[in-house]
């Protein structure tokens, strides 16, 4: 979507697409950048392997997607949530491959609250209930899940598919911390933005007293500020790209 | 272009997005309402977008238009609304 610089968009885990971004904050991006979106695998309309939902792997699905679109030069991140993750360890691995970053609602593997515990999945095991995952749910969700339906059967489909038949659950709570030199060696202009009402305000905190060259922002909204709060969402991914 | 040609397009673009799963005794009119009763699913919306898109290009920016309505109007969109946006559109252009 959009002409100019090249902006790749990174959706979070388990209620994530590109659908996140497509009507919500690509729109404000696309009047000066190539917005690209990424539906993660297991996600979207990409396939669902039963394994690689590791930091690791998905990094090396973005190198494969940046090559395949012919992105060499060096892309901005925007991710929320996992897909922050990924983005900022992708240029711990790939400095020269990002220009800058903007990260939304990034849970620190290894803090207070770890990214299950943001999910509100920390008591989810392989194999949960369908009861146990609509739990998890943001109330809006929650509340057209119990309403039935073909869209319904299909959001737990998808979620019972990525925490049953996959290793998406292990994976995740298996990442370990981040290294704090290495995050702190991390010199692209960043936007850290996180919601007033989220778990994960820490990470957002302590990420923005590593990265010397980071903005903080709080957005009203929780853990889902794509859905939650778009506008400003926009306003402010924009204003820090554009700028 | 008629209004009727449009719809008919639309209706072909909502039936490719849902595949087989579109319900046999749904025909899809200018009520038809893309949650209530298509039940479309966020990630196919963008697919509809998508076709909506490259369909009539550029003077017919049907994304700028969603981004900009509210989550309730969203919700409420019916397959007419986007009928007229799309005609709109298109004398406009």
């Amino acid at each position: 979507m959009g002409e100019g610089t090249p902006v790749v968009c990174l959706h979070g885990l388990l209620l994530g697409s590109v659908a996140s971004w497509y009507f919500t904050v690509a729109p404000a991006l696309a009047d000066a950048h190539e917005v690209w979106m990424v539906d993660l695998r297991g996600h979207g309309r990409s396939g669902r392997p039963a394994t690689g939902y590791d930091l690791g792997t998905l990094r090396g699905d973005l190198v494969e997607v940046l090559d395949a679109l012919g992105l060499s030069g060096p892309v901005d991140l925007v991710g929320h949530s996992y897909g922050a993750l990924v983005a900022l360890t992708f240029a711990m691995a790939h400095p020269e491959r990002v220009g800058r970053l903007v990260l939304v609602e990034l849970p620190l593997p290894g803090d207070q609250a770890t990214p299950l515990e943001v999910l509100g999945l920390e008591g989810v095991a392989p194999g949960a209930s369908s009861d146990e995952l609509v739990g998890m749910l943001p109330a809006d969700l929650k509340a057209a899940v119990l309403g039935g339906g073909r869209r319904a059967r299909r959001l737990l489909e998808g979620l019972r598919a990525l925490t049953e038949d996959t290793t998406l659950l292990a994976d995740v709570s298996g990442e370990p911390a981040l290294d704090e030199a290495t995050v702190r060696a991390v010199s692209q202009p960043t936007l850290l933005v996180y919601g007033e009402d989220s778990a994960c305000r820490g990470s957002g905190e302590q990420l923005h007293a590593w990265l010397a060259n980071s903005t903080h922002q709080l957005l009203p909204g929780g853990h889902f500020l794509p859905a939650q709060s778009p506008q400003p969402l926009a306003e402010a991914i924009a204003g820090f790209l554009h700028g | 272009m008629s209004r009727e040609q449009t719809l008919r397009t639309l209706a072909g673009f909502i039936a490719e997005v849902l595949d087989d799963e579109l319900d046999d005794d749904l025909d899809i009119d200018e009520d038809t309402s893309f949650s209530d009763d298509l039940e479309l699913e966020s990630i196919e919306f963008v697919a509809l977008a998508e076709l909506v898109q490259s369909h009539y290009g550029d003077h017919v920016d049907f994304v700028g238009w969603i981004s900009n309505l509210e989550l309730d109007a969203i919700i409420g969109l019916s397959v007419g609304d986007v009928v007229d946006f799309i005609e709109r559109s298109v004398e406009a252009g």
